[in-house]
């Protein structure tokens, strides 16, 4: 993604002259659910189970800038009607500039994806469009309004004022999730540790994962879809242990046969790890 | 039903939309889903999540939650002690967390209200019960009750000055509570406290209840420094890897990858909390330690391949017969325990095989002997094994075979002849299939009778259906030029490929364990290694002996086939000489290879004199094998010395690690030494080999006097040396301004006589 230092000139030629290239509005609200990928494929699921949001679990994805990785997978999973809510862990917003020692760089929480969208389009848009960065932007302003940091969330604090709007948002109003996925092992590390600084004051387990993408378009879009398998993996074992439930000897069992959700997330995180062999995971229960 | 959840679902968003209503919203809710409203299960789930959800939520103030606290442990109690359904009983362990410091506090401002504190105590041991027995997924959610437990009742607050008022703990209760005994709370703090800890020392394969621990053990160690000391001591006691030795499942794998991971962001975020921590120390120790374990565990490529996955079983038949084929000593063993079974036959008609068949084995017995498509191989096998044979055994063996051939005679004495033919003069070829090494042939005659007729080896065609092997068309011969040629363009890429490792090496650690040999890791020293045996070895001995020895240092005229030494001889030396100062340790090795070399090879001819004179044909040149070591040093040497400067400590090293000194060698300095500058260089040098290699003290001391006699500039230092060295020469310098051979050197004798040393 980053810029050839040789076309430096060139963008600057563009810049003096910006009436020249009108920056390309903001693509418009997809019409179909399904939007087309970055690879230019459609991503409609083929066939997904129903999802009711309401008793699903809730899911959380977390990336180092809230833009891409965490993006995609937020994609990924509100379309497949889980609850999600998505954040970065780095102290700034940062994204490719013009040359890899002029990064465009944001504040979290307050920038919303449509001023970056405009900005850069202003800034050059031949060489944004190009490196795929416009196209993350409007993908992300459909999604939710603003890249949210990790460290400044509040759990428990509720989203039903601020984030109604959000893709994903059915299920997340009470500001808590049951999953935390990250995508870079850095991210994992900032979101235990930053747990311990919370303090776990909700008294509510939460199960993070890491499953390391690297930053780039293709492979944020291969680790959205692994993210949604696991997440559709894990909701399935959840749903499947709140129907067991009276006096049917839930507790009665000895083994597996008594395994709830939480007990299998190894197993399933193992057997999910068979099937991305190239997307190392971790995972942790955390509190929030 | 679905009404209910629809109307309490619309309680709950009007509590989330303003945290405000909580307050109001409980008292209503409580009846509907609480104790005795005999509500249905899924109603009650909706209930213990909701309340776990609204007194954990950060939207309404302690103070008024604490007085709506008030009214919830008589449905928790229920719904823990009534109600069996595990999501229910965990978000009530949760509730119970979060409402234990509030009840707690209530209870110190109003120690008349003993009714809610009991009911609270209650709830408690009902979740200490299900600690050990309940499922993880349970045991997790008691984890975190007991953590609030352990908060609560451990004394907080690191600076009396300034009481944390959200901070709930023991220092807020009064010494003479009525209903709360400080000590008791106090000793049960640190005694649930131990019990969590003892979770993360017990078995990993539960990673779940493991990671839970860890992770409420942070606000623990920040909120609680009484307790602090004593968690990081546990937690620096742990071992994530310990299933390492379990098993590499999958799921084990990820196991312990997360384990690590929990444990160091644990221990980071205490790093990172109080940077003058006295045991940050300690925790660095730990964190490098495990980071070096988990490259242990994890990291494949220090490791051996695994064995190939091969069909053990049946599916690759030639696989199997080589295996048997190569374990011939087997059934010569075997037999000395067991004596051959003298298994009966099976009624009805027999086949020689079955006839000859002694075995129980069916492995030996359905053993085929077309295996071997070498006759050569099986006539081999067929003397070692007769020699073996036990004599007892085979008699033995014959007459089990008699009496079956008798048998059958009888029995089938009206059937044709020719269904049995007689057994003993068959020869063992016609018999491939009964091939049974202890009991093939009776007897002398036979084997020879075998053996006669084993060459025509018709019947030992290999199977027709293999492909024939293809072979490539044959490469013209090269010739000797192109040799030439091509040795020393593989020679100049082998040092080309040196010199890229030369750049890659640096500041790269190497990692050496038992598992080195000379050249097994393809770093800078293994290449050296290699090139300097390969200069040494491989030519070695085949030199016409009769040649003799030619132009001393020169290389260039050496002709013949075996220049490829001399080649990697030259390319050594100038990988050397370009930096001579940094390949010191190079030169050595190959000076070493080199005067190992030579050793050997003096020995073997040593040998082959021996051996030669036995025969009367002594070799002419072996003697006289100067070797290769001195060349090379020599010319090594000299062509160092033009660099030397009088500073150089790198010589004095270079000269003191060669492996052998001799004159030509120690000569050298006596050159250097014309350099006013280096003199001292060189009696340096002379004075360390002194020193600490004592085999060549007489050779350096004649140097010494031989430059002391060449070199008048010498004189002052080299004599220090030689008044220590040589007491019983006179040193006498009759003119210290004259030239040359101006001084004189006189050797006393015991018995004092002068004699004239020149």
């Amino acid at each position: 993604m980053s810029a050839d230092p040789r076309l430096r000139s060139r963008a600057a030629a563009q810049q003096q002259q910006p009436t020249t290239v009108p920056p390309p509005p903001p693509p418009p609200p997809s019409e179909s659910p399904y939007p087309a990928g970055l690879d230019g494929t459609s991503d409609v699921p083929a066939a997904k189970p129903a999802v009711d949001p309401r008793s699903s679990l809730r899911f959380c994805t977390v990336c180092a800038s809230n833009q891409n990785r965490s993006m995609e997978a937020h994609l990924q999973l509100a379309l497949a009607n889980l609850p999600t809510i998505s954040f970065g862990t780095g102290s700034l917003v940062r994204l490719p500039g013009p040359s890899i020692t002029q990064p465009n760089v944001y504040h979290f929480n307050s920038t919303t994806y449509r001023q970056i969208h405009q900005e850069l389009s202003q800034q050059n848009a031949q060489l944004y469009t190009a490196n795929g960065l416009l196209n993350m932007l409007g993908r992300n302003l459909n999604i939710k309004g603003y890249p949210e940091r990790f460290q400044d969330w509040v759990p428990g604090k509720s989203r039903l004022n601020d984030h109604k709007d959000d893709q994903g948002a059915a299920g997340t109003e009470s500001g808590v999730v049951d999953v935390v996925i990250t995508c870079e092992e850095r991210c994992f590390d900032a979101v235990l540790e930053d747990l311990h600084n919370k303090g776990g004051k909700l008294n509510r387990p939460v199960h993070v994962f890491n499953v390391d993408i690297r930053d780039n378009h293709e492979e944020a879009l291969v680790g959205g879809k692994a993210i949604l398998d696991l997440a559709l993996s894990l909701n399935e074992v959840a749903a499947r242990e709140r129907e067991i439930h009276g006096d049917n000897g839930w507790d009665r069992g000895s083994g597996s046969a008594r395994d709830g959700f939480d007990e299998r997330v190894p197993e399933i995180l193992a057997t999910w790890q068979g099937r991305w062999p190239n997307l190392p995971a971790l995972w942790s229960l955390a509190w929030l | 039903m679905t009404q209910i959840l629809d109307q309490l679902e619309a309680a709950r968003k009007l509590a989330l939309s303003d945290g405000a209503n909580y307050p109001n919203i409980i008292p209503g809710v409580l009846p509907i889903v609480g104790a005795n409203s005999n509500a249905n299960i899924e109603v009650r789930r909706w209930g213990a999540d909701f309340l776990a959800e609204a007194f954990a939520s950060p939207t309404w103030p302690p103070e008024v939650k604490e007085s709506r606290a008030l009214g919830v442990p008589e449905s928790l109690k229920e719904y823990l002690e009534v109600v069996q359904d595990r999501a229910v009983i965990k978000s009530a362990i949760l509730t119970a967390a979060t409402i234990y410091p509030l009840i707690y506090r209530h209870t110190i401002a109003d120690p008349n209200d003993s009714h809610t504190w009991q009911l609270m105590h209650a709830i408690k041991l009902n979740i200490l019960q299900r600690m050990d027995a309940a499922p993880s997924g349970v045991r997790i959610c008691c984890v975190k009750f007991l953590q609030q437990v352990v908060l609560t009742q451990t004394p907080g607050m690191v600076d009396p000055r300034r009481p944390d008022p959200n901070d709930t703990s023991l220092a807020i209760l009064p010494r003479n509570h009525a209903l709360l005994p400080y000590g008791n709370l106090e000793a049960e703090g640190h005694g649930l406290l131990d019990r969590m800890l003892d979770i993360i020392h017990g078995d990993h394969s539960d990673a779940l209840l493991v990671t839970a621990v860890l992770n409420t053990l942070g606000i623990l160690i920040q909120r609680r420094p009484i307790a602090a000391n004593k968690i990081l001591q546990s937690v620096l006691n742990f071992n994530p890897l310990k299933l390492a030795n379990s098993p590499m499942t999958p799921k084990n794998r990820v196991i312990m990858k997360s384990l690590e991971r929990t444990t160091r962001a644990l221990l980071v975020n205490i790093l990172k909390r109080n940077p003058e921590n006295p045991h940050n120390g300690r925790i660095q120790q730990y964190l490098e330690r495990m980071h070096r374990m988990r490259l242990d565990v994890f990291d494949e490529s220090s490791r051996k391949r695994p064995a190939p996955a091969e069909p053990t079983d049946g599916l690759d038949a030639a696989k199997r017969q080589r295996l048997r084929a190569n374990v011939p000593p087997a059934p010569t063993t075997v037999p000395v325990s067991a004596p051959p079974p003298a298994t009966t036959l099976p009624p009805g008609p027999v086949t020689h095989r079955q006839l000859f068949t002694l075995t129980p084995d069916a492995g030996a017995a359905g053993f085929d002997v077309q295996a071997f498509t070498d006759p050569e191989q099986l006539v081999n096998l067929t003397v070692r094994l007769l020699q073996s044979v036990d004599e007892s055994q085979l008699g033995k063996a014959i007459n089990v075979v008699r009496s079956r051939y008798l048998n059958l005679t009888t029995t089938a004495s009206g059937a044709p002849a020719a269904s049995a033919p007689p057994p003993a003069p068959q020869p063992v070829v016609d018999d491939e299939e009964d091939y049974e090494p202890d009991f093939e042939p009776e007897d002398a005659e036979q084997v020879a009778n075998s053996l006669d007729s084993l060459p025509p080896t018709d019947t030992l065609e290999p199977p027709s259906t293999s492909l024939a092997p293809y072979k490539l068309p044959e490469a013209p011969p090269l010739t000797e030029q192109e040799v030439r040629q091509y040795g020393e363009v593989s020679v100049r890429n082998a040092f080309g490929m040196l010199g890229s490792i030369d750049e890659k090496d640096k500041g790269k650690p190497t990692k050496v364990g038992f598992n080195r040999l000379a050249g097994s890791d393809y770093g800078r020293d293994s290449w050296i290694t290699i090139l300097s045996r390969l200069a040494t070895r491989t030519s070695a001995g085949l030199d016409d002996p009769d040649e003799g020895v030619k132009d001393e240092f020169a290389v260039k005229n050496i002709k013949g086939n075996f220049s490829i030494s001399d080649a990697v001889r030259d390319g050594l030396y100038t990988y050397i000489m370009y930096d001579w100062r940094k390949r010191i340790d190079i030169a050595i090795s190959w000076l070493t290879e080199e005067w190992y070399n030579d050793n050997l090879l003096r020995h073997s001819a040593k040998i082959a004199t021996k051996a030669g004179s036995l025969n009367g044909n002594t070799p002419s040149g072996i003697p006289a094998t100067k070797g290769n070591y001195e060349r090379c040093a020599l010319r090594l040497i000299d062509g160092m010395l033009p660099f030397v400067e009088h500073t150089d400590k790198s010589l004095l090293r270079f000269i003191s690690e060669l492996p052998k000194l001799d004159h030509d060698i120690l000569a050298r300095l006596i050159k250097m030494s014309e350099d006013p500058e280096r003199i001292d260089l060189s009696c340096k040098v002379l004075q360390y080999l002194h020193m600490f290699r004592p085999p060549v003290r007489s050779l350096v001391s004649d140097i010494l006097l031989e430059l002391w006699k060449v070199n008048h500039r010498a004189r002052p230092s080299a004599g220090k040396l030689l008044k220590h060295y040589r007491p019983d020469v006179t040193l006498e310098d009759t003119n210290g301004a004259s030239a040359g051979d101006g001084g004189e050197v006189k050797v006393e004798h015991t018995n004092g006589v002068i004699q004239q040393a020149s």
